[in-house]
């Protein structure tokens, strides 16, 4: 007999973003991402309140990959910020923060959602059109022949993490680290199109940070025993590799659905045994050298490859499977019956190598497009931590390959674009109102809203009671302790800009940005110190950071667009 | 799901205040003297001795966040260096602590970040000039060896000869008299006036002093060694000159950073200086090196190759219920065997023995890593034959015809055996030990020929090895323990193996016992291995104490922005304010390494309060700072063995007394980690459980959370 239940209606909530529920879930969200922002952000302990591992952490991937959020407004805000964050590798506070901001200074304009997502558009495309200008004075452009920017570029990254723990002598060893993987992931020889290669990241976890290391080709790592079987080890000139995608552990294929009878005295694993030994004695025929299986070999065929002087490893994990094959240029064997001769690959050099407690078979291909970045932390949510951030690195790295532009950091390239809109809203508005029935209040009302947004993104930096000014010439970012007497001569006061690019004796005025202030034409040029100059700056990835300005927009857009919430309650 | 999220430091930081309390725990575990503590399990009623910082971690509930970070923080220290964590949990209480008050005058976090880091980081580079060089250690070994010879050693290590007997008796008693009750006697013993009534205390004592006149022993013949060694040397040309060199005064002239070039001269030196107090264990590492040292010297084919000293090639076996004395080095492996195999070993005992390794279990059912078994595959019978036998014990006449036909006597599984498998081994005059370590099996395969195999049917000639010995350890008592359990050694020629058999009288002491035992062994490790070790009995941290109030002062009277680059992001107004704080910060920073000293001080009771350590700290500081130079100063202190700094608390005996040290870079990584979890939990501001709902959190605790 079966019960029907009768379904539930469906839950239908309008207008969900007037609710206070909804409002104090952004304010919250918006108070733990804006918290975590920049190099002097506060970390987050996530943890499962039962003693479970604790990371410590204040990069937004992290973070949002294990808030579990409820409210379908804050879902479509977590993923597309994630999404964001997939895509570039960076600036994924930046879009949650701004994203946060748009929305809370929008609403309490009263102006109707379709308008101000019209004009929200105009001004996100004014933005990108500049950032995308060959006029745009917030960006340097990369010189690939010289490492400055690059490093430059790194160590932003690096330092806007603090959980990494790391002194400044470890940043400059990891950047320097970073900056060598990525190149090394740049293939010698190019044709029409550049492929680049992977960075590997090998975990060595409890060691110093500065034992870290970089080396071309692959480590794979294996147990003391396979480690101490190798040794003596006899060097060979190219040895031939051979890659299994399977199990050769001599375990039966899946049987399926049913029973499978078997005759007493007949033995599977006999028979298993002899197919593994047959392929066995076709590889040590065949002259194979290198055997490698993302599974377990059977102890019985490496008993029979090391008597025949074949080095088996096994285990070697799904992860390496990818660039094994492409380093040696095998394709992986999937099945018994598929071992041609054609299938195998070869390696230049293969070395065993032992770093901390750990050991390993270190893999040189002929072609070095592949690496491995030996990453050492004191502990494991530092090394989580640093893991993430070097990843974002090389990330942002390859970007800026095929956009060789850097945005100036610090808050200035916010500052900046924050003075460039407000100059052109009011100098030339016409262009901004063309089409629709907006008038020019509600454009001036939206770009305050879009410009304190950029704004107070950049004031987000801030966490320490300091405030943040801005100049009236070229529209920089500059910070300053909170309740300085407003009489002292600023430019004592003030060291230098938030990206590093200015100092304070140039001759500038300075404002809070708090305060209104007469919109200025931001000086566009760059001086020559910024392509040149032996001084760090702090830059971040244009292609990442134009990304989150887009999808912060965006994400605004649709989240003040909503006017019903249909659940289904069933 | 819902996510709860906590603010955890609005006005007094909530993760600081959990880590000094925790921290505070293990105050008593620092120095030479420790004091013991009992944990007490209020459920089960079980206690737990314990005397170190590891075991009270496993034993304290650490389930709140700041909890795990510092026990993940002093489990990494232990995984990677195995000492250092005493250190480590009292300089995070001290620093975090002192990071509390920095927030407590107003110091912006970052700031406190960036000096402290900075700070720690001039410390290390000062205590540069505080290291000793320990080179040719191992010329000095080679003389007694080829002095003193092997068979005097192995009788000097066998457990009767190894104490006098007097002595070790005496020391019995009192043991037992400590366990029995504290009688009044053993206080006479101890010349130094003790104050706590506990009697691990004045343990330590007894067994310091006893060490003492060992090493001076052991100091005296090394001496007779070198005179003699020049003689010796003279037929090995290869060595020579480079021998020679460094004869005038026994080792080379090295570390001209020092003022007064400090050297450690000699391993009995050296590991006196690392016992820190505890010379019964250092006595057994320092024996255990030179065993396998000598068996270095046998072995090697070109003398080029330096020794290591290869600490994973050590273990424990370990006897409660003997008397200490009975704590021995043993070549070989020593392990526990049932009681009923006496038959097979005596049958053993007197011939080469073929072994066989097996990796894995070695029973029926067991199929190596990553075999998947299908479950759908049944056997049917085709004929009316009948069953005699059990698959399983056909599977042991199968294995026993392959021990029989490549004439095996012992068999040595890493993983589980057969019940059954073993009494039949047992009637079949085989012997088979299961658990056996890893690092066991591989030094069998080595020395004996033998190759590891998963399974019996891969056993060929090829992978058996030859000429394992079969004894019983030669002990008093033929039972050892409860679970009628004898002790039986396995070695062969050459084997790179060496067991520390460590007995205590006292079944609660045997877990410390063993642990104080690797504290010395890694500890004698890393010095040998890094080459160098430190001025030990707080002369670093002396120095880094000065260092800093120095560095403070300076800063104050400069204000000199050289230092604002110790910040990362230079470009805030932090940097500009950075100066006025600094001089705060390090003071605070420097309060850490005061407190450290004089809780060593107090610990090692020669003062009745901390306060009184305190000001003796304080005194010398002043003295320090007047000299002008603190690191000279450390070292004269250091170099006059009576001035009560640095060597205090361990001898009343001047002439007795060794010198202290302390291993290098674990130390250093110690402070970097302390520092670092203490700054990790600072920079925290909030909390986020993942995956709780309002109903898991208790209504009262409620408060301050907030839903998403």
């Amino acid at each position: 007999m079966s019960r029907l239940e009768a379904k539930k209606p469906s839950l239908c909530e309008s207008e969900p973003l007037t609710s206070e529920r909804v409002r104090a879930a952004l304010s919250v969200l918006k108070g733990i991402v804006t918290s975590c922002y920049g190099p002097s952000g506060r970390l987050k302990q996530l943890h499962n309140g039962l003693g479970g591992y604790v990371r410590t952490t204040s990069q937004s991937w992290a973070l949002l990959s294990n808030l579990s959020v409820t409210h379908p407004v804050l879902k479509i805000l977590t993923a597309s910020v994630q999404n964001q964050a997939a895509c570039f590798g960076d600036c994924g506070l930046f879009t949650a923060i701004l994203c946060c901001n748009l929305i809370e200074n929008v609403q309490r304009l009263a102006l109707t959602p379709a308008a101000v997502i019209r004009l929200n558009k105009h001004l996100l495309s004014l933005c990108t059109d500049y950032l995308k200008s060959e006029a745009c004075g917030c960006r340097i452009p990369v010189d690939f022949s010289s490492s400055r920017i690059l490093l430059c570029l790194v160590r932003s990254i690096l330092t806007s993490k603090p959980a990494c723990m790391l002194t400044r002598n470890e940043i400059d060893h990891i950047s320097a680290l970073i900056l060598r993987a990525f190149l090394l992931t740049i293939p010698e020889h190019t044709e029409e199109h550049i492929i680049l290669g992977k960075t590997m990241i090998v975990p060595l976890k409890g060691q110093r940070v500065k034992d870290s290391v970089v080396l071309p080709g692959i480590l794979i790592e294996m147990s003391e025993i396979q480690f101490a079987r190798l040794l003596p080890f006899k060097k060979a000139d190219v040895l031939k590799v051979a890659l299994f995608g399977m199990s050769l552990s001599g375990d039966f294929s899946d049987t399926g659905e049913g029973t499978v009878m078997v005759s007493r005295g007949v033995s599977l694993e006999n028979a298993v045994l002899d197919q593994l030994l047959r392929l066995g004695r076709q590889l040590v025929s065949d002259h194979v050298d290198l055997v490698l299986c993302q599974k377990v070999i059977h102890p019985s065929l490496k008993q029979f490859l090391s008597t025949h002087r074949v080095i088996a490893i096994d285990r070697v994990g799904g992860t390496l499977m990818e660039p094994l094959s492409k380093v040696t240029g095998t394709q992986p064997i999937g099945s018994l019956d598929s071992v041609s001769p054609n299938s195998y690959g070869s390696v230049k050099n293969v070395c065993p190598a032992q770093f901390g407690f750990k050991h390993f078979l270190h893999l040189i291909p002929n072609e070095v497009s592949i690496c491995s970045l030996l990453l050492c932390n004191r502990n494991d949510t530092a090394w989580d931590e640093l893991k993430l951030t070097c990843q974002t690195a090389l990330h942002v790295l390859q970007s800026t390959i095929k956009e060789p532009w850097v945005l100036l950091g610090g808050g200035c390239t916010e500052t900046h674009l924050a003075a460039y809109i407000r100059h052109k809203t009011h100098t030339e508005p016409e262009s901004l109102l063309s089409d629709e029935g907006c008038t020019q209040t509600d454009l001036e009302l939206i770009a305050e809203a879009f410009c304190s947004a950029l704004e107070s993104l950049a004031g987000s930096l801030e966490h320490d009671g300091g405030e943040t000014l801005t100049d009236m010439k070229y529209g920089h970012c500059w910070s300053v302790q909170a309740g300085s007497p407003a009489v002292v001569s600023w430019a004592d006061l003030l060291s230098q800009c938030g990206c590093g690019l200015h100092n304070s004796q140039e001759e500038l005025s300075w404002s809070f940005l708090k305060s209104t202030r007469h919109p200025i034409a931001p000086d566009t040029c760059l001086p020559q110190t910024a392509t040149d100059s032996a001084g760090s700056l702090t830059v971040d990835c244009l292609t990442a950071k134009l990304g989150g300005l887009q999808v912060a927009v965006e994400t605004a857009n649709l989240i003040l667009d909503l006017s019903y919430i249909i659940e289904d309650k069933n | 799901m819902v996510m709860a999220y906590r603010v955890i430091n609005t006005r007094r930081h909530v993760g600081l205040q959990q880590l000094s309390s925790l921290a505070e725990t293990g105050r008593t575990f620092l120095g030479p003297v420790k004091a013991s503590k009992f944990v007490v399990d209020e459920q089960c009623h079980e206690s737990v001795l314990i005397s170190s910082t590891v075991r009270l971690l496993e034993s304290l509930d650490l389930s709140s966040a700041v909890g795990q970070l510092l026990n993940e923080a002093v489990q990494a220290q232990n995984s990677t260096y195995r000492t250092g964590t005493s250190t480590l949990l009292f300089l995070v209480g001290a620093w975090s602590h002192a990071v509390e008050e920095c927030l407590h005058i107003g110091v912006p976090i970052p700031i406190i970040v960036s000096v402290m880091a900075e700070g720690l980081n001039s410390c290390c580079e000062e205590v540069v000039s505080l290291q000793v060089p320990v080179h040719n250690i191992f010329d000095h070994m080679d003389n007694t060896k080829t002095f003193s010879g092997i068979e005097t050693f192995s009788i000097s290590l066998s457990p009767f000869l190894q104490v006098p007997a007097d002595t070790g008796l005496v020391q019995e008693k009192h043991d037992l008299k400590g366990v029995a009750c504290q009688s009044p006697s053993i206080y006479n013993l101890s010349e130094a006036p003790v104050k706590s009534p506990k009697f691990f205390k004045t343990q330590a004592k007894v067994e310091d002093d006893e060490g003492k006149s060992q090493v001076l022993k052991d100091r005296l013949l090394a001496h007779t060694c070198c005179r003699k060694s020049v003689l010796i040397h003279s037929r090995h040309f290869n060595r020579t000159d480079h021998q020679w060199t460094h004869k005038p005064d026994g080792s080379v002239e090295d570390g001209a950073s020092t003022p007064k070039a400090y050297r450690c001269e000699g391993l009995i030196e050296l590991a006196a200086g690392l016992s820190h107090g505890d010379h019964s264990s250092m006595k057994l590492v320092e024996a255990a090196l030179r065993l396998q040292f000598q068996n270095a010297c046998m072995q090697r084919d070109n003398p080029t190759v330096p020794f290591m000293f290869d600490i994973s090639r050590i273990f424990t076996c370990c006897l409660p219920g003997l008397p200490e004395t009975f704590s021995c080095i043993c070549p070989g492996y020593i392990t526990l065997v049932s009681v009923s195999t006496t038959t097979v070993i005596k049958a053993l005992q007197n011939q080469p023995v073929r072994l066989v390794l097996i990796e894995g279990d070695l029973t029926e059912n067991y199929r190596h890593v990553g075999f998947n078994k299908s479950a759908n595959i049944k056997t049917v019978l085709d004929s009316v034959k009948l069953q005699e036998d059990s698959s399983e014990e056909l599977w042991i006449n199968h294995v026993l015809q392959v021990l029989i036909q490549f004439d095996v006597n012992l068999l040595l599984v890493q993983g589980k055996v057969s019940e059954q498998l073993i009494e039949k081994c047992i009637h079949n005059k085989r012997l088979v030990i299961g658990s056996v370590n890893v690092k066991v099996m591989q030094a069998f395969a080595e020395a004996a020929g033998a190759v590891q195999v998963a399974y019996l049917t891969q056993v060929n000639e090829d992978c058996v090895g030859e000429g394992v010995s079969v004894t019983f350890w030669s002990s008093p008592v033929d039972i050892v323990d409860g679970s009628n359990r004898m002790a039986v050694v396995l070695k062969t020629e050459g084997i790179n193996l060496v067991t520390a058999v460590l007995t205590s009288p006292v079944t609660a002491q045997m877990q410390a016992k063993e642990d104080r035992f690797w504290t010395c062994a890694y500890r004698l490790y890393y010095a040998l291995k890094e080459e160098k070790v430190f001025l030990g009995g707080g002369a670093v941290e002396f120095l880094c104490l000065s260092h800093l109030q120095i560095l403070a002062e300076q800063s104050l009277k400069k204000g000199n922005h050289a230092w604002s680059g110790c910040l990362i992001n230079t470009s805030s107004w932090l940097a500009s304010s950075l100066p006025i704080y600094r001089p705060t910060v390090l003071k605070c920073l420097a309060s850490g390494w005061h407190k450290y000293l004089s809780t060593l001080v107090y610990n090692s009771a020669n003062y009745s309060s901390q306060l009184e350590a305190s000001s003796f700290i304080q005194h010398h500081l002043q003295n320090a700072r007047d000299s002008g130079s603190p690191s000279s100063y450390v070292l004269n202190e250091y170099s006059k063995l009576n001035s009560g700094i640095f060597n205090s608390g361990v001898s009343n005996k001047l002439e007795q007394i060794p010198r202290v040290y302390d291993i290098v870079t674990p130390k250093i990584e110690a402070w970097r980690r302390a520092l670092d979890l203490v700054l990790l939990v600072l920079q925290s501001d909030s909390e986020i459980i993942t995956g709780l709902g309002h109903t898991q959190i208790n209504p009262q605790e409620l408060e301050g959370f907030l839903f998403l």
